[in-house]
């Protein structure tokens, strides 16, 4: 994936350097948004992101907020912060900073979640104190006792778009900056947008790869909670694969319906791990969202 | 015989004398009226919303008082509107435009361009954009 992504980025350079205001197709208000202006929203609704860690709960999504400022060249989307490098009609070449998603799973007030704001504290992502994994056959050494901490951490790194008439190319590859689990990520998306009228839908296919020392940190199971777990599953590096489906119909200015839903197909890599029981995660969500 | 001096004298005065009448002539003479045809306002901007100018615009000469006048234009209602009198001075017109217009004003027996102005019609700069790279509404 690594290598995948340093072809396209130099495939991207091949087109030429140099920032450029390129002539953008702002087909609707979610391809483009105003330069010096914070992009302040808030969809209002009823969704649900399967947790696939056993005996922790699915977390709800009753409001998503969206918060977002573009400068010249530096932008904030909802929590990552980037640089444009370089950009053309047909291209463009950020440096990012990101964060994890695998952390979500863990801790419900993780900053993956925050812009998943459940109405019920109680219904936490955290699993109770201790997880178990027993089961009629198994001895107590395949129980997993309390869970240490799987920190948030960010990534930085760099991505390129390429835009086509066949949709939209996203590539990226980033790297713990915190150095907490000190691995790799990349991803490579490819979406595409139909706008008809006052609909706009958006379909997207992501391979996310993440790298052993991510898979290990997270989906790992430390001597200190299994003895025989830590022994029994190593980690690998793995690749999810997700579909996504957004789809918005504008009812004014302001307003607009949205309906949100992705399915993770996660890789066996990370499905094998004892702390899942399940080998995917889906998520939905259906508002009504307000731009302010 | 003419003294030496007398002699200087003599092309001193002439020359005096031929300035003096070349400055007669000039104040004698009426200064020529430019043609001048004064549109006002001359610019309309139309906002970012709105791609049409709709603005009332006053035409304003100070031509010859003894012509009548004629303006035309590249107005699609406006083809040609001619004076009744040599002495009116001005013409108003509502206008509906999303491009320049040019007004031109003619002698209306002999046809003469007398002079032109134009109303330029600009769009107020829209707000810069620049392409977005994440789903405002994407779930992490």
């Amino acid at each position: 994936m690594p290598l995948f992504f340093v072809l396209l980025l130099a495939a991207s350079l091949f087109f030429g350097v140099g920032v450029a205001k390129a002539s953008t197709n702002c087909e609707n208000n979610t391809d483009c948004i105003e330069v010096g202006r914070w992009d302040i929203g808030l969809a209002l609704g009823y969704g649900m992101k399967s947790n696939p860690l056993k005996d922790f709960d699915d977390i709800p999504i009753y409001a998503v907020p969206t918060l977002a400022y573009y400068g010249e060249s530096w932008f904030f989307d909802n929590g990552n912060i980037g640089y444009t490098l370089a950009e053309g009609e047909n291209f463009t070449i950020n440096l990012i900073t990101t964060f994890s998603n695998d952390s979500a799973f863990f801790h419900r007030w993780d900053p993956s979640n925050i812009f998943l704001l459940s109405g019920d504290n109680t219904q936490s992502a955290i699993a109770p104190m201790a997880s178990t994994m027993k089961a009629f056959d198994t001895p107590d050494e395949r129980a997993i006792g309390e869970l240490k901490n799987r920190n948030f951490t960010y990534l930085g790194g760099a991505e390129a778009f390429i835009y086509t008439r066949f949709g939209i190319v996203h590539a990226s590859l980033a790297h713990d900056i915190l150095d907490v689990h000190g691995g790799f990520e990349s991803r490579l998306k490819w979406f595409y947008n139909i706008p008809l009228d006052r609909w706009n839908f958006e379909f997207a296919a992501v391979l996310d790869w993440k790298s052993e020392e991510v898979v290990d940190y997270y989906y790992g199971v430390r001597p200190s909670e299994s003895f025989y777990w830590s022994q029994a599953y190593q980690a690998e590096s793995a690749l999810n694969k997700s579909i996504e489906f957004t789809g918005q119909y504008v009812l004014t200015k302001n307003w607009n319906l949205l309906l949100v839903a992705r399915y993770t197909d996660i890789a066996d890599e990370i499905a094998e791990s004892p702390l899942l029981d399940k080998g995917y995660t889906t998520t939905y969500f259906v508002s009504a969202a307000y731009r302010f | 015989m003419l003294s030496k001096s007398k002699l200087l004298f003599l092309p001193l005065l002439l020359s005096l004398l031929l300035s003096a009448s070349a400055i007669a002539e000039n104040t004698t003479e009426e200064p020529v009226p430019e043609p001048k045809l004064t549109l006002s306002p001359e610019i309309c901007i139309t906002s970012a919303d709105q791609e049409t100018c709709d603005i009332e615009v006053t035409l304003n000469w100070q031509a010859e008082t003894n012509k009548t006048v004629c303006i035309i234009s590249d107005y699609k209602d406006l083809n040609k509107w001619c004076s009744s009198s040599p002495n009116i001075h001005s013409f108003s017109v509502n206008i509906s435009a999303t491009r320049d217009i040019q007004f031109v004003m003619i002698d209306k027996d002999t046809h003469e361009t007398i002079a032109g102005v134009k109303l330029k019609v600009t769009q107020a700069s829209p707000p810069q954009v620049r392409r977005r790279y994440r789903n405002p509404w994407s779930l992490f």
